[in-house]
């Protein structure tokens, strides 16, 4: 099996079983993969008594938590050929994730996540509409890995038009070009669920102007955090769109920086994440033993893209569960989850601070 | 962002009055006896076990026994004048502490409490108003509670205004506040970020009975678990002197998992917070020899040898690094001024007064059992706060 090699794989075309055997082989063999490329990574697998020879089911190999991409820097290529770093700054913390890639990761990326977004945009690029401002704008508002998302999903787009200007306001007047420009055929909408609410859901004079997006596919992503205490979440939010545009085929996706490529959509029936042939999802308890089915604890994520650092097995710091899917259409495409995001921070006692 | 709150008087009004007293002065005496009474009737109490110790420490039969540790020369002695308490944001009854500690030494007090809403906080307020209307009218002008987060005039005012600055927190923290200066005649008295760490004797552990093992658990999680692990005072690294004994150690680390499972709320934070950090210091840190997981309530990890910079090696939330060591010696060399409690099991006090005393060690400044991590006392940080917080009149 070629590691890089991801051309023959469609993401929803095995069944469980097959894929299931499919994928814990090829985590195993990063495993192998990355304990030989990276020290670190070796020495990481030492201290844990991990035995390389054996292949193991997927919850018994040693993940590495989130937060290490952020203080430690993980790759399994040498630095020359380090094509291009992405950062992200994540929610909370100052210091920013460091995501090495090389040109053959880089390109899976791409391929991986046009394999699944083409599930739901179909095969052809269309015209695109980005909630967003131009990320060569350099806008303070999206970091790095926020332009990473934008160009990563641009290639699924034509005629791309950023619906916020350089003052952060709507541009109208592009709007109105876009609308009336492509009336008659399917378009794509793209960006952060915070500014979709924000710019699209919350704005008023947008309503006044009656604009129909009914011929619209919207992909959004990010979280749900800055929403929360408006009491806004996945079904308000597509009940709003739909209400005010007419849009109806809204998807949420789910990811992480250190995966990227491999993102989860939800499932247009239940609104659960899925996994694909690309990833797979665990859940742990606090003392991170594998919870009971069903129930809610750390979020595990598992993608077979990562080759030139080691984030195929990461143990986040979001909140979720596994969804009993089998009654749903997606049951033939994979694992259903929900993502609560993150636990709020717990105070420490102790007595170091003074506010 | 430097927006202004307000200030919110949790004890007294504004305005501040100067007015000394003798140190151990009856009048506090009696106000602390009644105040420990007071919390004592308090329905929450046995919520909140830091309340009551709060009370049993400012009972008078305690407070008598603090008088003669006092300085036993003939020389007289008046409060300072005004004291500016900043107090730590994450203990809720440090406040109560350092007022004691200021009143008792004859001071009016301005004492800032933190901004987050602690119920201890209240409590002890509350009791302070109570007794001060009933019986304490004398000295109500010595005692303002403050709360706020940021007002950093407010903060430059009562700096100018005060004889003695007393600040409890962080090194950062201390910093910023130094910015704002004092009156030339004036101090600061600030604890700052320490280390700390503990020694246990193996050999006497071994010999230990079934009970006082079990005790002995008990008053190490104490120490630790009750303020995850993140007092200056709790211990970040653990010394084994004696013969290696991997089953003691371990045998140990179990029996305090089976304490802490019943006992401690572990959260996602601490969880994520712990494993992290391993990880990190795994991928880091060539030093690291082991470690071990007793699920995710503790963590210990092997050192391969003692670090340069040791006071580095710190853990939170039951993350411990352990080293076996034959002689108390060899520890000498890496001991600093951050270096504050040493606690320790199986030892004399002969033993461990030697091995500071003959070597001049330039650090640690408390020597205590285990169990006693978190007691403050007048003895603080290598200060007689005594000493400090009142002032000598030289009459000859």
């Amino acid at each position: 099996m070629n590691l890089y090699n991801f051309s023959n794989l469609e993401p929803f075309n095995l069944n469980k079983e097959k894929k299931e055997f499919f994928f814990k082989n090829r985590i195993n063999q990063l495993t192998v993969f990355h304990s030989k490329r990276s020290y670190l990574y070796k020495r990481f697998l030492k201290k844990f008594n991990y035995q390389l020879k054996k292949v193991n089911s997927i919850d018994q190999i040693p993940f590495l938590p989130a937060r290490t991409f952020k203080e430690i820097d993980l790759m399994s290529v040498s630095k020359k050929d380090i094509f291009k770093t992405i950062m992200s700054s994540g929610t909370t913390g100052t210091q920013s994730s460091k995501i090495y890639l090389d040109k053959k990761n880089a390109q899976n990326q791409v391929l991986v996540l046009n394999k699944i977004v083409k599930t739901i945009l179909g095969n052809n690029r269309i015209p695109m509409l980005i909630i967003d401002k131009d990320p060569r704008f350099g806008s303070k508002n999206s970091f790095n890995a926020g332009a990473a998302a934008i160009y990563g999903f641009s290639i699924f787009g034509t005629n791309h038009t950023y619906l916020i200007n350089r003052n952060n306001e709507i541009d109208y007047k592009s709007l109105e070009q876009f609308i009336s420009k492509n009336k008659k055929q399917k378009i794509f909408i793209f960006g952060f669920t915070s500014l979709i609410y924000e710019y699209l859901i919350k704005n008023n004079s947008l309503k006044k102007k009656k604009i129909d997006l009914s011929n619209a596919i919207l992909l959004h992503g990010g979280g749900w955090k800055k929403m929360e205490s408006k009491k806004i979440n996945n079904s308000k939010f597509k009940i709003l769109l739909e209400n005010k545009f007419k849009l109806r085929k809204v998807y949420n996706y789910y990811g992480l920086v250190e995966q990227t490529g491999s993102i989860f959509l939800e499932c247009e029936k239940c609104s659960c994440f899925i996994t694909s042939i690309f990833s797979d999802i665990i859940i742990r308890d606090l003392h991170f033993n594998l919870v009971k089915k069903g129930d809610k604890g750390f979020i595990q994520l598992f993608s077979i893209l990562p080759t030139s650092y080691p984030g195929h097995n990461i143990l986040t710091e979001d909140v979720g569960k596994i969804i009993d899917n089998s009654k749903c259409i997606c049951a033939e495409k994979g694992k259903a989850f929900l993502v609560y995001g993150r636990m709020p921070r717990s105070e420490i006692r102790g007595c170091s601070d003074t506010i | 962002m430097s927006q202004t709150d307000k200030i919110n008087y949790l004890v007294g009004k504004e305005g501040l009055k100067r007015e000394i007293l003798d140190p151990f002065n009856e009048k506090i005496i009696n106000f602390f006896s009644d105040l420990s009474k007071q919390i004592m009737k308090d329905k929450s109490l046995s919520k909140y076990p830091d309340l009551m110790a709060f009370a049993f420490f400012c009972r008078k039969a305690n407070l008598k026994n603090l008088k003669n540790k006092l300085d036993q020369s003939k020389l007289k002695r008046l409060g300072l004048g005004i004291l500016f308490h900043i107090t730590p944001s994450n203990i809720p009854t440090n406040f109560a502490y350092s007022l004691l500690f200021g009143l008792i030494n004859g001071n009016t007090n301005l004492v800032k409490v933190p901004s987050q809403e602690f119920e201890q906080v209240n409590i002890i307020c509350k009791c302070i108003k109570q007794i001060i209307k009933k019986k304490h009218q004398s000295i109500k002008n010595m005692i303002k509670v403050v709360r706020y987060k940021n007002n950093d005039a407010f903060t430059k005012k009562i700096s100018q205004l005060c004889d003695c600055r007393i600040i409890w927190g962080g090194d950062q923290s201390i910093e910023k506040i130094r910015s704002f200066t004092l009156n030339p005649n004036s101090l600061d008295l600030s604890f700052a970020d320490r280390f700390s760490l503990c020694i246990i004797n193996t050999d006497k552990l071994a010999q230990l009975s079934k009970e006082k093992f079990k005790k002995l658990i008990y008053d190490f999680y104490n120490d630790t678990f009750v303020v995850d692990q993140n007092a200056c005072s709790s211990p970040h690294l653990i010394l084994w002197k004696g013969k290696k004994n991997e089953n003691l150690k371990k045998f140990f680390w179990t029996s305090l998992n089976k304490l802490v499972k019943i006992k401690y709320d572990l959260n996602h934070t601490a969880a994520v917070d712990k494993y992290s950090e391993l990880c990190k210091i795994i991928l880091q840190d060539d030093k690291i020899e082991n470690f071990q997981r007793y699920s995710n309530n503790i963590y210990t990890i092997d050192l391969k040898r003692l670090p340069n910079k040791l006071d580095d090696y710190r853990g939170k939330w039951g993350f411990f690094y352990q080293f076996d060591i034959s002689k108390i010696k060899e520890i000498q060399k890496y001991i600093n001024k951050k270096f504050q409690t040493l606690t320790y099991f199986g030892f004399s006090k002969k033993e461990l007064n030697n091995f500071i005393f003959d070597n001049k060690i330039d650090g640690i400044d408390r020597i205590v059992p285990i169990g006693q991590a978190l007691d403050i006392d007048f003895y603080w940080d290598g200060y007689d706060i005594n000493k400090i917080l009142s002032r000598i009149v030289d009459v000859r």
